[in-house]
């Protein structure tokens, strides 16, 4: 009965839709170009975290993290129809939780609080992606592919997707499609001290196994929805249906149980094994985004998202952003976000865990907490660009900072910058 | 997950987007507001880093005009 009735609801919209669209769409068609120039955006920003639950060290010790991403995207005309956008980025960080995957390699004894100096406490993400799309002569449908590859010392991945995009009722509705999936690949660095010859304590012994398979997939459905709602408002939804399998554990997150003894080199416990996650994952996020002209000078713009899944997760995010134009070029930009999740059914804390479990974490990321986060950012817009460099005239710049504290007590920070310039 | 949970989010989004999809149609001199920077329906470019941290730090991600999952070892 249930299906019944969600069906004939989209029959109706679809029905609803076309009867929009066959009466109102008179337009000329007028083909401007899709994207005028050129585009080069240079975007950096400058993230730094602690707190004291590091999945690492099994829920205790330094989450000290500190992460510089330099991006360069470009997009590119090919024509008057065709666009082709392509993104390089870095993440360059350092982590006292990461380098602890192998305390024991640093000048001072082991201590889940204290970083160790090894090879693991930094490492760099490198990112490609290219994305082409291109126009009908009307613009009322658009369609493209992208393609990413992404890499770091233990993790590698591949992902592709396409996409379509139909215009309805004189440009006023959007519907578009998504697929992507993810092909990712694993190079697990367990913790050095379930590593074959590493010279343990007498009578330490786990259970522990290497990980069999290294492959994690991730495949998508998004479907977004867009409509002018008002001359001054419009709003969008968005419907993610996201399905993963393979290693959805990360093989350096160490677990401590209750049940079993406990061995300390210094004043480092010993893992018990490593985190063990079901090897598939349903997510479901809808979200949905109101934007409110108020007048000339400010703007409302507002995003709610529902996320659940199959772990027993269930999330809220509520963000409200404040646009206010100062003067013609300045604008400063206020924001506030509120993100709350229930905890993951295979969660629990530092050395609580029991070994006859069959799935076990201690990643805070997984526990139940709501956190706040206050944003102040400043753009300036030059609509003549007249600031040029070289062939490159400087259109917006962005500045932005924000401060994230979790209810567990992660507090992090973040600057962002980013360059837009137009190609002459 | 519960599947009367999943039921309830598909049909609030077909609710919400019967709700929306009205036939009043604005016309294309009228959008001087709507085509505005500050209205567009997307996260602005320089959140990008903001919700990459967030996709690590937080179970939820998705349903922004953005990724999914994959690509990191996040969430």
């Amino acid at each position: 009965m249930n299906k019944l009735i969600i069906i004939l609801l989209l029959l109706l919209l679809l029905f609803t839709s076309l009867l929009c669209a066959q009466e109102k769409q008179t337009d000329t068609i007028f083909k401007k170009r899709v994207l005028e120039k050129t585009e080069v955006d240079f975007l950096m920003s400058y993230y730094t975290q602690d707190g004291d639950h590091a999945a690492v060290t099994g829920g205790i010790g330094t989450e000290k993290l500190t992460d510089i991403t330099p991006t360069f995207i470009v997009a590119l005309p090919l024509n008057d129809d065709d666009v082709l956008t392509a993104e390089v980025g870095i993440s360059a960080y350092s982590s006292a939780s990461s380098s602890n995957i192998d305390p024991f390699d640093g000048n001072q004894p082991a201590n889940p609080w204290v970083e160790s100096s090894g090879a693991s406490a930094k490492d760099t993400w490198v990112n490609g992606s290219f994305d082409y799309s291109h126009s009908s002569d009307d613009r009322n449908t658009i369609w493209g592919a992208n393609l990413s590859v992404a890499s770091e010392y233990d993790y590698f991945s591949i992902g592709f997707g396409g996409q379509i995009s139909k215009l309805f009722n004189e440009k006023n509705t959007e519907l578009s499609v998504k697929v992507n999936a993810y092909i990712d690949t694993w190079n697990p660095q367990y913790p050095t001290e379930l590593r074959s010859g590493f010279n343990v304590p007498v009578g330490y012994s786990t259970n522990y196994k290497e990980f069999d398979k290294l492959g994690r997939n991730t495949y998508s459905f998004s479907v977004s929805f867009s409509q002018i709602l008002a001359k001054k408002m419009q709003a969008s939804l968005f419907l993610d249906v996201v399905h993963q399998n393979g290693l959805l554990s990360t093989p350096h997150q160490r677990v401590y149980f209750a049940d079993t003894p406990d061995f300390y080199i210094d004043s480092f416990h010993l893992a018990d094994d490593v985190e063990r996650l079901p090897d598939t994952r349903f997510k479901l996020p809808i979200g949905m985004r109101l934007n409110y002209f108020i007048n000339e000078y400010v703007t409302f713009r507002s995003y709610y998202r529902l996320y659940t899944d199959n772990w027993g997760i269930t999330a809220h995010t509520a963000e409200i952003e404040l646009p206010v134009k100062i003067t013609r070029s300045f604008a400063v930009i206020p924001t506030y976000r509120y993100y709350t999740q229930t905890e993951a059914d295979y969660f629990a804390g530092y050395n609580t865990h029991l070994s006859t479990q069959e799935f076990y974490t201690s990643d805070y990321d997984l526990s139940k907490f709501n956190s706040n986060q206050y944003g102040i950012g400043l753009r300036y817009t030059d609509i003549f660009t007249k600031l040029k460099i070289f062939k490159l005239g400087l259109k917006t710049i962005d500045l932005k900072y924000s401060s994230y504290n979790r209810s567990d007590g992660l507090k992090a920070s973040i600057v962002s910058g980013g360059f837009k310039f137009i190609l002459d | 997950m519960k599947l009367n949970k999943i039921r309830a989010s598909f049909l609030l989004a077909i609710i919400l987007v019967s709700v929306m999809n009205s036939c009043v149609a604005v016309k294309e001199y009228e959008k001087v507001y709507v085509n505005g920077t500050d209205m567009k329906l997307t996260a602005n470019k320089i959140n990008k880093f903001e919700t990459s941290f967030q996709v690590y730090r937080e179970a939820a991600s998705g349903a922004n005009g953005g990724k999914t999952g994959g690509g990191c070892g996040c969430n």
